[in-house]
């Protein structure tokens, strides 16, 4: 499944004046949490279809951010693929999603895991860029995965409930956090995780011959501030119902709101 | 970039608010880029709602009822897509912020090697070129973003963003199926769990659940009389999602949705970081809480303090007798 390592979600986020990207130094990385349940749904997927299951953990990142993926290895997956290059930093979702889309391509694959959203970037749009590239069946948003006969089927969230859908293998999805809780990794998991392999993969191993990162990105950010900050509330104690309903119905009124 | 074209959401010709807002700036946003303002309307119900889209300043609706669209997932629905965008030339492409239109952008990313700002507050053009304004990190910044290096870029548009204004004459054309194309995502079935009468992220006015709550029962009980009476939607935080008190499709914050209604009112909600980025840029904020001490209180315009299975029921009332008064 693809991973991407993000600031501790925690952690005050801000962006660089200079560079204008995320500061990623200084922070704590994680993995981001979107992406533990796509490595949960990975597992479940594997506990059920038997040992023949390999889960790769594959992930665009610098290589400091080796230690973070060994936390994904800790959870269970048997190994991982890092993708990457100084060329790579300051990309955008396009060469996120097209280096990705080649670095997977020339790794092989069955079935590709993303999460549904990066905590940091928020964009949602590299797991359908990514399946639009290998050309392979993409669903989007599911909560639950089966993968039986050579065929995923997937329910997917929807705006009110879910659809059921269905396509051949290779395939890619994305899941939300309705996959299940994370595991957290054993002492055993941990212990062997030091053992297992993390590849590096180059740009030029996976065939990508242009510029990406910066350079090759399609969007470019120009400015950003700090919104208008909101005010503190004016604040009522209501003795009883009926006063605590008459002080919002007339501040509804005050605003026109009602 | 010159031309716009808005990918429109639909359901069986029923749309969303957030379309004809979109049809509206498409209009002005051609008229800065020098091109033609497009939309696109697909599946069954599209010639209703093309027809209903006239009514805004659109250049062309195109349209097709193909039954693929809805019998497969979204790979129709790029084809005919990329058909209209190869044709209109580059272009700036708009869809709202919803799970459609972030599957819609994410697909056409890869199919016209496109630029994507998602989530945006507002589209403008600047000397001949288009600005993307985009809140990021959660809320705590305001980004100003341009497209490089493409010709066609990709905009997923905040739902309440722009105003809905209509006027003009639309031509509505017929766009013909793409040839040579089979699909493979097949649609089995769909399931409605939410009531869902007015989508969340569009709703003027949002009436949110949390913890104080204490189970499922007063979701349906006193918000949803509260927000019928206002003519809004029922939202819920993360805690109320994960005990399972209401679906995860109404679960508003980090992880969940983000909505800007005109007017906010958190139910036994605290406000923590992880719910106020999902909310922080609506209207007005009204709290509830029996603690004076939350963290809403910082950035809410009003909190009552005290129990909110008292008040609920009397303002319900109070609003529905004020409409009576009116009639």
């Amino acid at each position: 499944m693809t991973v991407k390592l993000v600031p501790d979600v925690n952690a005050e986020k801000r962006i660089d004046p200079a560079t204008r990207r995320l500061v990623r130094t200084g922070v704590d990385t994680v993995l981001n949490p979107y992406d533990e349940y796509a490595i949960e749904a990975a597992l479940q997927l594997k506990e059920k279809l038997g040992e023949g299951t390999t889960v790769t953990v594959f992930s665009m990142a610098p290589e400091s951010g080796k230690e973070t993926v060994r936390k994904a290895l800790a959870m269970g997956a048997d190994d991982a693929v890092m993708l990457t290059d100084a060329g790579l930093e300051g990309s955008d979702v396009w060469d996120t999603a097209f280096a990705l889309a080649q670095g997977l391509k020339k790794h092989g694959f069955d079935l590709v895991i993303c999460g549904s959203l990066s905590d940091d970037g928020s964009t949602g749009g590299v797991p359908g860029a990514i399946a639009e590239y290998l050309g392979v069946p993409g669903f989007t948003n599911a909560r639950h995965l089966d993968v039986a006969d050579g065929r995923l089927r997937v329910q997917r969230e929807t705006d009110n409930g879910y659809q059921t859908v269905s396509g051949p293998l290779p395939a890619l999805v994305s899941v939300t956090m309705a996959v299940g809780e994370p595991r957290y990794a054993s002492l055993k998991g941990i212990m062997g995780a030091k053992k297992k392999t993390i590849a590096v993969q180059t740009p030029a191993d996976a065939g990508i011959a242009q510029p990406l990162g910066a350079s090759g990105a399609k969007t470019e950010l120009l400015e950003f501030a700090p919104p208008p900050a909101r005010s503190k509330a004016r604040v009522v104690t209501a003795e009883d119902g009926p006063s605590g309903a008459a002080a919002i119905f007339e501040f509804l009124k005050e605003k026109k709101l009602a | 970039m010159q031309s716009v074209i808005v990918v429109v959401e639909h359901k069986k010709g029923h749309t969303r608010k957030v379309t004809f807002e979109l049809a509206t700036r498409a209009r002005k946003l051609a008229d800065a880029l020098g091109g033609k303002a497009h939309a696109v309307v697909l599946g069954a119900g599209a010639a209703a709602l093309g027809e209903q889209l006239k009514q805004y300043p659109l250049d062309l609706v195109h349209v097709s009822e193909d039954a693929d669209v809805d019998r497969y997932l979204v790979d129709p629905t790029i084809d005919y897509v990329d058909a209209v965008a190869k044709s209109a030339g580059p272009s700036l492409i708009l869809t709202a912020n919803t799970m459609f239109g972030r599957d819609v952008a994410g697909r056409l990313i890869a199919r016209l090697s496109a630029g994507y700002n998602a989530d945006a507050t507002d589209v403008r053009v600047e000397g001949g070129q288009v600005r993307v304004i985009a809140p990021k990190l959660g809320g705590a910044t305001m980004t100003t973003s341009a497209f490089k290096n493409c010709d066609y870029g990709v905009v997923t548009v905040r739902p309440n963003a722009f105003a809905a204004a209509p006027g003009g004459a639309a031509q509505v054309v017929e766009l013909a199926k793409p040839a040579g194309k089979t699909y493979t995502m097949v649609v089995e079935e769909e399931v409605e769990e939410a009531s869902g009468e007015i989508g969340l992220e569009e709703a003027a006015v949002v009436i949110s659940g949390g913890r104080g709550l204490g189970g499922p029962e007063p979701f349906t009980t006193l918000l949803k009389p509260l927000a019928d009476a206002l003519g809004g939607a029922v939202g819920a935080t993360r805690a109320a999602a994960d005990a399972g008190w209401v679906p995860y499709s109404l679960q508003i914050g980090q992880t969940g949705k983000t909505v800007s209604p005109q007017l906010y009112v958190a139910v036994g909600i605290s406000g923590a970081i992880q719910h106020k980025v999902g909310m922080r840029t609506a209207g007005t904020i009204v709290a509830i809480n029996k603690d004076p001490g939350v963290p809403i209180a910082e950035f809410a315009d009003l909190l009552v303090v005290g129990d909110l299975f008292k008040i609920i029921p009397e303002l319900t009332k109070m609003v529905h007798d004020a409409k009576a008064a009116h009639v």
